[in-house]
């Protein structure tokens, strides 16, 4: 129990706990906790989780990437453009999605570890830079920035398909969870990620790669971004340049409500699955008890924060209890 | 209008104070009109859809009537509360033979407009300023009424049988989008019918899965909803979805502002009620038309010129798809 009680996921979890019995007794008779409910909010959490915990373990490692956002929206408008303007079969544009997001990953981890600058403006000055050449070059091309995908029923099958109103989303989800929770809990990588974001120099000084620790990491980011953009690209049956904007602050939003430390060296996978949840029951929850929306940034301020602070004290008491 | 305002509208309140202050600053320099100057259209970013549309127009125009024309706009949207009376005055200080101008953000640019019309430069205002032309000495405008637009939503529902109306907004705090929904509540009111407005957190504006899940759950919470009003061809689908998934499709009439493709479709298969759209290519295209005759024998048309809206139910969507399909861009949807 006490080790239970100690892992650094518990605060998250009772936080967790919490939030969804607020919103379960707030919301009763509204099919907040019906199953179809259930399904709604897992829905939208598990897009904003496969980015947020490569976005948490780069965290870890004491890096940021803020442009996650923009490899979203240009993930779904290759994927567009590929397939209703080159005439690409989708699988070929959606494998050139998915190589486009690792490169900008590797762009962003070679310019911050040769750079030494902070991955924070690199990261938001290439979000801008892809932002804008997503847009220009869809303009050039095809003069839209937004675009229907042409579908097949292989890529609806593995990026868009539904049991009752449950998405495979949550199965990607739960997918990248277990490969990252692993290499995060199991792996020498791990420990690295770990001794990266705890120490820079002490870890160096062990032997630990640390700037090719971090530059997998922004690789698996840029990856993942792409990923969530293509599942949304074929989920919606189009490409938008701005999908994924909301993503830049709310990955690693949902990383620090699951108890990752803004400083690096700390968190666990488990942990940012449970700050995701937490993030998808509170804006998904808010809209099913009926209040005023004219409030709804109020609302998700006050219990986001409500949720971090619940995190931290029962940390700090699981923590003093030893 | 749709576009410029949507996203930065929320920056126009905490913004324009300092934009105005810059403006008038600026302005202190004389101007006048000068025969061989350029016409100068200022519009909006063409990286959105909606404003390559009202290029397209402003282009064929200006081919058509052997017309020179310069377009300004911002690249950058992260400033444009400020940088559109920039690039106004530069603009007018110039010297153009006359001004194309989308009035996007007036606290900042109408005052300036004043200048240059009180200096002689003839302004014909386009797509936003609906409510401003008249009193900053412009000659015309040519666009939609936003409330008008909302207003007439309002009434085609209210005429198929809505109970009760949700208009949802999401871009809250951005006063053009606002006053659609505001006609919306207005026309359905009158009609003695019940309104719901609902808006979302600002970081999920363009998150169709965010929007799908806070519709639902408003359609969840209040059952008697029958009616949707979305102010984008993306929260249309979303709707459209979130109807679906609390299996009353059919029931719900969905009515938006703007088109998509996924839109057009959605209305052809009759899903989706209609779609209003407000014609950015003629905003473009009577402007410049305007100028040219403004220009060579001094006619233009009186009053408010509206491009908008234009009602896109199943009696003309097949042939709008088709248009979009034959002029990429032309319609201001893809």
């Amino acid at each position: 129990m006490t080790r239970l009680i100690r892992r650094p996921e518990f605060g998250a979890f009772a936080a967790f706990v919490l939030t969804y019995a607020f919103f379960a007794v707030v919301t009763s008779g509204a099919g907040f906790v019906s199953v179809n409910g259930t399904a709604g909010w897992l829905n939208l959490a598990a897009e904003l989780g496969i980015v947020a915990i490569p976005v948490g373990m780069l965290m870890i490692s004491g890096e940021f990437d803020l442009s996650i956002g923009s490899t979203v929206g240009a993930a779904s408008m290759v994927v567009a453009l590929g397939t209703s303007f080159f005439g690409l079969p989708i699988w070929p544009a959606i494998a050139l999605a998915l190589v486009l997001g690792a490169l900008i990953g590797l762009v962003n981890g070679l310019a911050v570890v040769k750079t030494n600058l902070p991955s924070f403006i690199i990261t938001l000055a290439t979000n801008f830079v892809v932002l804008g050449a997503t847009m220009g070059f869809s303009r050039l091309i095809a003069n839209v920035t937004s675009s229907s995908i042409v579908q097949s029923e292989s890529a609806r099958a593995v990026f868009a398909a539904r049991w009752g109103q449950a998405n495979v989303s949550i199965l990607w989800w739960l997918g990248f969870a277990l490969v990252c929770g692993w290499l995060l809990g199991k792996t020498t990588f791990g420990n690295w990620i770990y001794a990266t974001g705890g120490n820079l120099t002490a870890a160096r000084g062990a032997g630990v790669p640390v700037e090719r620790v971090k530059v997998i990491l922004f690789v698996l980011t840029g990856f993942a971004a792409a990923f969530v953009g293509v599942l949304q690209g074929v989920q919606w049956n189009s490409g938008n340049s701005t999908y994924g904007m909301g993503y830049v602050f709310q990955a690693p939003i949902v990383a620090v409500i699951g108890g990752v430390l803004l400083g690096g060296g700390y968190g666990s996978v488990v942990g940012i699955v449970l700050g995701t949840a937490i993030f998808g029951v509170i804006s998904t929850g808010i809209f099913y008890t009926g209040w005023s929306t004219d409030w709804v940034n109020l609302f998700l301020g006050v219990l986001l924060a409500a949720a971090v602070l619940a995190n931290n004290y029962v940390r700090r008491m699981a923590l003093a209890a030893r | 209008m749709s576009g410029l305002n949507q996203r930065s509208g929320r920056l126009v309140r905490a913004v324009s104070g300092v934009a105005l202050a810059v403006a008038v600053a600026f302005a202190a320099a004389p101007v006048s009109a000068a025969d061989d100057g350029p016409i100068i259209a200022v519009s909006g970013p063409l990286s959105w859809p909606f404003f390559a549309a009202v290029k397209q127009g402003f282009d064929d125009a200006a081919k058509q009537f052997g017309v020179d024309y310069q377009y300004v706009a911002v690249t950058d949207t992260a400033n444009m509360t400020s940088d559109y009376p920039r690039l106004l005055q530069q603009a007018i200080s110039r010297n153009p033979r006359m001004l194309l101008v989308g009035e996007f953000f007036p606290d900042g640019m109408d005052p300036l407009i004043k200048e240059a019309t009180a200096a002689g430069i003839p302004v014909l205002i386009h797509n936003s300023g609906q409510t401003l032309w008249e009193q900053n000495g412009s000659i015309g405008f040519i666009g939609e009424d936003p409330y008008q637009m909302g207003y007439k939503a309002g009434e085609i529902q209210a005429a198929k049988g809505v109970r009760k109306g949700l208009c949802f907004n999401q871009v809250p705090g951005n006063p053009t989008v606002e006053a659609r929904c505001t006609g919306y509540v207005d026309a359905m009111k009158k009609a003695g019918l019940e309104t719901v407005y609902q808006t979302i957190g600002t970081g999920d504006a363009t998150n169709p899965q965010a929007m799908l899940q806070a519709i639902k759950g408003t359609l969840q919470s209040t059952p008697d909803i029958d009616g949707i009003y979305t102010l984008n061809a993306v929260p249309a689908i979303s709707a459209l979805r979130a109807v679906e998934e609390v299996g009353r499709k059919g029931e719900v009439v969905i009515g938006t502002a703007d088109l998509s493709n996924e839109v057009l479709e959605a209305i052809k298969a009759g899903d989706i009620a209609f779609a209003m759209d407000q014609q950015p290519y003629l905003q473009g295209f009577l402007s410049i038309q305007t100028a040219k005759q403004f220009l060579d024998y001094g006619l233009h048309p009186i009053g408010h010129v509206k491009t908008g809206p234009l009602v896109i139910d199943s009696s003309n969507v097949e042939r709008t798809l088709e248009v979009n399909k034959q002029f990429s861009g032309v319609r201001g949807a893809s």
